[in-house]
């Protein structure tokens, strides 16, 4: 994360160190995109948290450490609960730390191309490919948000002719959305 | 600094940390032996250690050494006041030293978990190019086409079906 944003970023975190959060601008298309990250936290003590992770989240981008098994095996957990919670968003999956095994970037990895996910190799020490992955990140966050507010503009516009039918007074409320939260799968994986 | 640390060793009896370093000024090599004072088997070797990096009358020799490497020599010192024998204090200080890629991090304390984002951050530190370094570039981009006939990462082949 702070390879990404290098120069200013005022990471924010909760007293509790189950999220960390980063503001970031970027520009997709000629638009100036408000972005925010959360940086969650694995542990098991913050279980309680997760379903705040995913809460309005535009994308995702979970993390395992090529030299950590676990991290990789965890994968499918993280996903599972994903799904649950966001089941259309786009998610990015990224083998982090290449720097230390560039070995593993000339295997194939069966989660990710099972589930027909981008995989990433990353090296967040020697920057490599880190950039590409959070532009990426944030133009398929821009993308599913602009294709979700068509469709709930659609929704909302059925409601209204509903309502007119049946003379209803209260109008639905419109969700508003504070920028693109990306959320990130722990480092700990 | 005109102190420049060359080695750094401990010495158990009187417990010590020992400092081999080049006084600059001077233009010679000198020791120092620090005596670790009110340290036991149960004494924390983090603590110990950062106390004396912070000793104001030794702090100036230890610019050069990091706190890692005092902390791994204190824990040798606690070692040897349980009664370990030099060779068993020795593989365990190395194993404190290696991350146990089956373990999984989301289940330990905040302090154990600390202790593993210590070693790996050496190895970040080690491998991290900064933005001040003369040949740093903010966009890296290397492509890792995963079309062609790859070795299948072992770590899947064992439960194929798991997905």
């Amino acid at each position: 994360m702070e390879r990404f944003l290098v120069d200013g970023f005022k990471p924010q975190q909760l007293s509790t160190f189950a999220l960390t959060l980063y503001k970031y601008t970027a520009t997709v298309d000629g638009k100036t995109i408000l972005v925010d990250f959360w940086d969650t936290a694995g542990q098991e003590r913050f279980q309680s948290m997760h379903a705040s992770y995913y809460h309005k989240a535009h994308a995702c981008i979970m993390v395992f450490d090529v030299q950590r098994k676990v991290t990789y095996k965890n994968l499918s957990n993280w996903y599972k609960e994903l799904r649950e919670f966001r089941p259309q968003i786009p998610c990015i999956v990224v083998a982090n730390k290449i720097d230390a095994d560039v070995k593993a970037t000339q295997k194939s990895f069966n989660f990710p191309r099972k589930l027909n996910l981008p995989l990433y190799f990353v090296s967040a020490a020697d920057g490599t490919n880190v950039v590409k992955l959070f532009s990426d990140a944030i133009k398929l966050a821009v993308a599913y948000k602009r294709n979700s507010e068509d469709f709930m503009d659609e929704v909302l516009k059925e409601l209204e002719n509903f309502e007119l039918e049946t003379k209803e007074e209260d109008s639905p409320a419109e969700e508003t959305s504070q920028g693109e939260p990306v959320c990130l799968s722990p480092g700990n994986g | 600094m005109s102190y420049v640390a060359q080695k750094c060793g401990v010495q158990l009896q009187p417990p010590s940390i020992v400092l081999i370093y080049e006084d600059r000024s001077k233009n010679n090599v000198r020791k120092r032996i620090m005596p670790i004072r009110n340290f036991s088997k149960f004494s924390d070797c983090s603590r110990a250690a950062e106390q004396l990096k912070n000793n104001p009358r030794h702090k100036t020799y230890l610019e050069g050494v990091s706190l890692e490497q005092l902390k791994r020599l204190h824990h040798l010192l606690r070692c040897h006041l349980q009664g370990q024998t030099l060779s068993q204090s020795l593989k365990q200080v190395e194993q404190k030293e290696i991350i146990d890629p089956e373990e999984d991090l989301n289940k330990l304390n905040d302090e154990e978990l600390g202790q593993r984002k210590r070693i790996m951050d050496e190895l970040f530190e080690k491998n991290r190019k900064r933005k001040d370094d003369p040949d740093f570039i903010y966009n890296v981009e290397v492509e890792f086409p995963q079309d062609k006939e790859l070795e299948a990462c072992e770590w899947d082949t064992e439960t194929d079906d798991e997905f």
